[in-house]
């Protein structure tokens, strides 16, 4: 866990550094880098706990899920969308459900994240220099709740019950391998599918329809 | 010894050699493709440098090395540099779920001839292989000219168009064998014979989308010289250009291997057992069955290039929509017939 907190503040210090110093990046990658090697040398067996896993991916989450919103930059950001998609499907394998992390990938990162590819492309969209927001009632609304939402966490953390970390396990026993997640699908909740896919087929359809009608 | 030591000396080990093996054989991917052209066009082609041309990849690779790396003022700095790196990781990586051999013994130990015998093997190539467009598509993106853009733009539909195709065809393998990994597709084919045999329409559209996958003629629309200059690379030189060359190779074999395991038996010869050979030399007569077999669609695919012309945009979108997924649910159809008798 003493890692964990290391690296996180190395990371945060080198961010700080690429603000005070930003004509010289490669010094700042130099620092944060013999920072984390000494930090690894000093605690080497935390390296493996599932413990520090969860939080380093977890980290690694919410750092591309905030750069998704906050870089100026349309294709960067779809970039950062697909690293926290990635993260999730390394969630997804932590809690030993291999066929849905592998799912998650393709459909997700391989499949939807390349039409936001395609469509930035198409559009030809560029950084978005002029756009920032003024202060609004928008703007103040998303400062108190988002202090009322970090209150409320900081709340949560300090009045949890019982263990810290629970070791990741299967939801189900032996669940996870392709063929339980199908006998799972069939089976229990063979009316969702089933209903699932009569939707899709509908929106296909429907999408197929409204296309049609626009070229004639 | 410790068993997590052993099994990671062995992984360690099995990854070196897969490495190894893969990029001595893009090297000479190269060699071949510009011999067998020659041969197919009636000329001699590289033959200056070692015996039969032999150290022309070497060659080669210097000079790669040695010329100057541009980094041209308008592009987008960090994703072109990024875009080369994508595309050659996952080239490497999808090789590592294909078996190339049987289990054999070592020091009394099973050894899968396989880098990881995962559990959703094939998810994990088309996983990996759909993670590679960005590769491509930022290439062409990042190079900020008009060229790569259309290159970048072309590859990706072509690339999505083609991946369902591609992934049906596959579906009807795993219908019969019952399970996504890899080594169990090999085992059911020893057992009943091999796909190829049955899933003639499934195997023409698997090569035909791993063409197009692999950007290669008669698809080769993203980089496609007479009309994109270079395509998406257009903006690339030197050690950076190399390593999209290789990453196309290095596809290639992927594809193959992947072909050779899901329609043609994998490593597997039949009547081997006939003759009654020791067990460490039948499996060294499999890996080598399995290299022969993957060396002929290596073969076929230079074969296929001075064959066919170029396909048109919109051809090649009627070709993967309407005439290759009819014909891969066509197949999924006839196979399921069988799986449903019982007779596969």
């Amino acid at each position: 866990m003493r890692l964990l907190t290391g690296l996180v503040l190395v990371v945060m210090a080198a961010a700080a550094l690429r603000g005070l110093l930003p004509r010289r990046p490669g010094l700042t990658v130099l620092a944060a880098g013999i920072a984390a090697l000494v930090l690894l040398g000093f605690y080497p067996q935390d390296l493996a706990t599932s413990e520090f896993w969860a939080g380093a991916v977890g980290f690694v989450s919410i750092l591309s899920a905030l750069l998704i919103v906050m870089h100026p930059n349309p294709m960067v950001s779809v970039l950062f969308l697909i690293l926290n998609l990635f993260c999730t499907a390394l969630f997804f394998l932590m809690l030993q459900a291999q066929t849905l992390a592998v799912l998650q990938v393709i459909v997700y990162a391989g499949a939807i994240m390349v039409l936001f590819v395609f469509v930035i492309m198409l559009l030809n969209l560029r950084a978005e220099e002029g756009l920032r927001m003024s202060m609004g009632p928008q703007r103040w609304g998303a400062i108190g709740f988002g202090a009322a939402f970090a209150g409320l966490m900081f709340w949560a953390l300090r009045h949890r019950h019982g263990a810290a970390y629970v070791e990741p396990k299967p939801f189900v026993e032996g669940f996870g391998t392709a063929r339980d997640l199908g006998t799972l699908l069939f089976s229990d909740y063979v009316f969702a599918t089933e209903a699932a896919s009569v939707l899709l087929i509908a929106a296909m359809v429907g999408a197929v329809l409204l296309a049609k009608r626009r070229l004639e | 010894m410790d068993p997590l030591a052993l099994v990671v000396i062995e992984s360690t080990l099995k990854v070196g050699l897969v490495l190894g093996v893969i990029m001595t054989v893009v090297a000479y991917m190269e060699w071949v493709e510009r011999r067998v052209s020659a041969w197919i066009q009636d000329r001699r082609g590289p033959n200056r440098v070692g015996p039969f041309g032999l150290l022309q990849p070497l060659a080669d690779g210097i000079k790669f090395l040695f010329k100057e790396d541009i980094l041209p003022p308008h592009v987008h700095r960090a994703l072109y540099l990024l875009a080369p790196g994508i595309i050659f990781t996952t080239s490497l990586v999808t090789f590592s779920v294909i078996p190339f051999g049987p289990p054999i013994e070592i020091f009394g130990r099973q050894v899968r001839l396989q880098v990881a015998d995962v559990d959703s093997g094939i998810l994990i190539i088309l996983a990996i292989s759909s993670l590679g467009v960005y590769g491509i598509a930022l290439a062409g993106w990042s190079s900020n000219n008009k060229y790569s853009l259309l290159g970048g733009l072309r590859s990706s539909a072509q690339l999505i168009s083609y991946e369902l195709a591609m992934g049906f065809s596959v579906v009807g393998v795993l219908m019969s064998a019952g399970s996504l990994r890899l080594s169990e597709i090999v085992d059911f084919q020893v057992r009943h014979g091999w796909n190829l045999l049955w899933q003639l329409p499934g195997f023409i559209v698997f090569m035909t989308a791993a063409f197009a996958e692999t950007n290669r003629l008669p698809f080769d629309l993203p980089e496609a010289e007479t009309e994109l200059v270079a395509g998406y690379h257009t903006e690339y030189s030197g050690f950076r250009f190399l390593l999209f060359l290789m990453a196309e190779y290095a596809n290639m074999i992927t594809a193959s291997g992947l072909a050779v395991t899901l329609f043609l038996g994998g490593y597997h010869v039949p009547g081997l057992h006939l003759l009654g050979l020791p067990p460490l030399a039948s499996a060294l007569v499999q890996v080598g069955a399995f290299c022969l077999k993957v060396a002929f669609i290596l073969f076929v695919y230079v074969w296929v290039r001075w064959t066919l012309p170029r396909f048109r945009y919109d051809q090649l979108m009627n070709l993967g929509w309407k005439v290759l997924l009819p014909i891969a649910l066509a197949n999924i159809l006839w196979v399921a017939f069988f799986v449903l008798r019982g007779w596969a």
